[in-house]
């Protein structure tokens, strides 16, 4: 192994996830402080069956449960796409920890198959994305540059995960230094990027999911 | 020159109060969005308009959410062509801002229920109005009846003894018809049980719901009474975003029930009235509410339940279907308890697909009924709720809204649907046994003489520039026993009015020649004319100043295109029958 690639699988990544981690938490930190959560005076309203509590639950799970949403029922492809999209993104990050700290996890063929499979399929994913949103007049008309770009970077990065699963240097370096040179970058530009929605998403789903239960309305009823 | 000087003033006070209206929910909102699209074809504009994007929720989002990038978050104040970040400078973009956020959305929150993000579009859709309405900038019709929910404390500035009068006769109807001279409408008695509140709407175009509600009270002994002030329930705030009108209208209503020692206000059937009043107006007025509200539907269902009143459903035998109000459905969660009840009191209910928080919204929404410069383009968004209704084969579309009832009259009307739209109360009140009554046998239903029928004698001028329209009001009229005149424009009604010395004159405010503000002071001032009652139709609200800011007496009524052919009798049965009730008097 080269010292520039032991730097970008060790130190650069270090650097990478700490400086991702001050901006997150500055970033959560400015949300929570800047921005006050609004107050219910009014007295629970709706079913008894619905509560603040159950709809911040139901709200959460919405993500698992596609029959619950006419936009994630009506659309099984999609709803595939996302849960793909997403694996392949855990998988990638999860590859950025296990090729410098638990190599000889990839010693297994299969694990490395497993890998590949996932992330490649996430790739394939991110490829329909990109056709859809330069294709779609709805789509392209909502897109920033930030929307193709992040698509983008992360079709990309997926392409050289699958390519370094096997932490194979038999064909040379290049794709295992391309690999761990995007992650730090994608950790970088993430806080700043639409990808950091994650951080987001439990925030909105919470007080939609609060609301919606004190207001009787979440859990759904009857249909 | 900085960014803020190049700003008009009213652009920079909308920046400005942003800052101050952005909670954490709508800080979510605005960042969370990943332009996904999985909520595009939950709206019914974008279902309507096949291949223009400019509808897409995230599309008329981003027009919002771009002042937040701006202004509020980090990367669009670095980059801003990156993420689409931008602000507004001048009054035009204003201008058309508010396009946007009244013109093309009716803030139903099915976009919002269809985004797996949780970004709540209505919400801040809603806030950006009030950032608008703020510095004056809105439809012309959200000023007018923001104006008379201020001043008047209703928003279709019904007078105080006009009120009084329309229930003082819905009270003698009642007890014509329960021939029960104990049956009343108790105005501003303290201690009872029940606060009874309305919608303004009810007295100007539907007073038969009022007698309804209260067959219904008086069939059940209930302990009962409505306020002779601070009766409104609606709420224009929950639609202007003006979140001070919101708390002042719901604080009239609250300190009225308070004063009268109510035990628990029932809220006559509307979507946003209880949205507005149960749910979202404590918060806009900080106000901790110390009684009990709840919707009519509940208060009617409960009396079944309880046996308090008795229902036969045979007296509802149409196949009927039921618009969900997207407040009550989307915001309030009431989507099994009109149902219950319908069960009860209708024999074919057929079910309207989507249905509960997933049901299409009416297009009357968000106060759009108001907006009349956007029907067209309402109109256009209909076609999604007529093909609904169409599939669901039924007669009557019943609604526990009144905002719906207006809409869906209007896209049944463009479309054609020939279906008829009510309320549950309607249904109930009809459905009610009353023991009495039910001891009486009808043998066959009697021919009525012309000289019974409501408006026999009576002469009238229907004064309207669309030939249509004329026809439409005064086949009702003739069909009732009126003898009608028709005119085309200001100088023909003024002509006719003349020659013809009718009880009555229906006038349209947007006519060819001279101008109707003028035609009608002619006539208020004119000696000749001191009994002639006027009676506005207008489908342009907009224009009431035209008539309502002249030194002269006020029109004796006043109803919003479209007019129902039982708004337009009972309206003018009002009218007259108060009219020569004063004159004996006198």
């Amino acid at each position: 192994m080269s010292n520039l690639l032991h730097f970008s699988e060790h130190t650069l990544q270090e650097i990478a996830l700490t400086f991702m981690a001050l901006v997150y938490v500055t970033r959560i930190t400015w949300f929570l402080r800047r921005f006050k959560a609004g107050t219910e005076r009014q007295a629970p309203s709706g079913s008894p069956q619905t509560t603040k509590a159950k709809g911040v639950l139901y709200s959460w799970a919405n993500v698992a449960m596609p029959w619950a949403m006419e936009s994630t029922r009506s659309r099984p492809f999609m709803y595939v796409q996302f849960v793909v999209f997403h694996l392949g993104v855990t998988a990638a990050i999860a590859l950025s920890f296990v090729i410098p700290y638990g190599a000889e996890l990839l010693d297994s063929q299969l694990v490395v198959l497993l890998f590949q499979v996932i992330i490649g399929a996430a790739c394939a994913v991110g490829v329909v994305r990109m056709i859809r949103r330069v294709s779609n007049p709805y789509i392209r008309a909502i897109s920033s540059p930030d929307d193709y770009f992040s698509v983008a970077l992360l079709t990309v990065w997926f392409f050289f995960a699958v390519l370094a699963a096997p932490n194979s240097t038999a064909m040379g370096e290049w794709h295992l230094l391309t690999y761990f040179l995007l992650t730090a970058f994608f950790l970088v530009y993430v806080p700043f990027s639409k990808i950091s929605h994650y951080l987001y998403y439990p925030f909105t789903r919470y007080y939609f999911g609060k609301s919606m239960g004190y207001r009787g309305v979440y859990p759904l009823r009857g249909g | 020159m900085s960014d803020a000087k190049s700003r008009s003033h009213k652009a920079q006070k909308v920046i400005d109060r942003m800052g101050q209206k952005l909670s954490r929910q709508i800080a979510g909102s605005m960042i969370a969005c990943v332009h996904c699209g999985m909520c595009i074809d939950s709206c019914h504009y974008v279902l309507a308009n096949p291949g223009d994007p400019t509808y897409a929720p995230p599309y008329k989002a981003d027009k919002i959410r771009k002042l937040f990038k701006k202004h509020f978050d980090w990367t669009g104040r670095v980059a801003p062509w990156w993420v689409k970040a931008g602000s507004v400078y001048t009054d035009e973009d204003l201008q058309e801002l508010k396009d946007v956020v009244f013109g093309m959305c009716t803030n139903c929150r099915r976009c919002s229920l269809n985004c797996p993000m949780g970004v709540d579009f209505a919400t801040f859709n809603r806030m950006a109005r009030g950032l608008l309405v703020s510095v004056g900038v809105m439809p012309e019709g959200v000023a007018v009846v923001s104006k008379d929910q201020w001043e008047t404390g209703n928003q279709m500035g019904v007078l105080k003894e006009d009120y009084l009068e329309t229930i003082e006769w819905m009270e003698e109807e009642m007890r014509d018809e329960l021939e029960d001279p104990d049956a009343k409408i108790p105005i501003d008695n303290p201690d009872c049980e029940v606060i009874y509140s309305i919608n303004p709407r009810e007295v100007k175009y539907d007073p038969r719901t009022i007698a309804d509600a209260a067959k219904v009270f008086h069939a059940a002994g209930e302990s009962w009474t409505m306020p002779s002030e601070g009766w409104d329930m609606t709420n224009f705030g929950l639609f202007s975003g003006d979140d001070d009108l919101g708390a002042s209208v719901a604080k009239r209503l609250y300190e009225k029930v308070i004063e009268l020692r109510g035990k628990r206000l029932v809220i006559s059937e509307c979507g946003h009235g209880l949205r507005s009043t149960q749910c979202e107006a404590p918060n806009w007025a900080k106000f901790d509410v110390p009684f009990e509200m709840e919707s009519s539907v509940f208060t009617m269902l409960r009396y079944i339940k309880e046996g308090r009143i008795k229902v036969d459903k045979s007296r509802n035998p149409k196949p009927v279907t039921y618009h969900d109000s997207c407040n009550l459905a989307r915001s309030c969660g009431v989507t099994e308890e009109p149902r219950e009840l319908l069960h009860l009191v209708c024999e074919d209910f057929r079910e309207m697909y989507p249905n509960r928080a997933e049901n299409y919204c009416c297009t009357g929404g968000g106060g759009a009924m108001s907006m009349s410069e956007y029907t067209p383009r309402r109109l256009k968004s209909g076609v999604v709720k007529a093909n609904q209704l169409k599939d669901t084969g039924a007669e009557v579309v019943v609604t526990s809204c009144h905002n719906c009832v207006d809409g869906l009259t209007d896209v049944i009307r463009h479309y054609e649907l020939n279906m008829e739209v009510t309320q549950l109360v309607n249904l109930v009140a009809n459905a009610l046994v009353i023991e009495e009554k039910v001891a009486v046998p009808v043998e066959r239903v009697p021919e009525v003489a012309v000289a019974d029928l409501p408006l026999a004698g009576r002469r009238l001028v229907v004064a309207d520039d669309e030939p249509d329209q004329v026809e439409f009001l005064a086949a009702v009229l003739e069909d009732n026993g009126a003898t009608v005149f028709r005119a085309g424009t200001g100088d023909e009604a003024l002509e006719l009015v003349r020659r013809e010395k009718p009880d009555l004159l229906t006038l349209d405010l947007s006519m060819p020649g001279r101008d109707v503000g003028e035609v009608f002071e002619m006539l208020r001032t004119e000696l000749a004319f001191e009994d002639l009652k006027v009676c506005v139709i207008t489908g342009r609200p907009e224009l009431r100043r035209l008539i309502y800011d002249r030194s002269v007496r006020r029109p004796e009524g006043y109803l919003d295109k479209p007019v129902s052919e039982e708004s337009l009798i009972l309206n003018v049965r009002k009218i007259l029958e108060l009219a020569h009730e004063h004159e004996t008097v006198g």
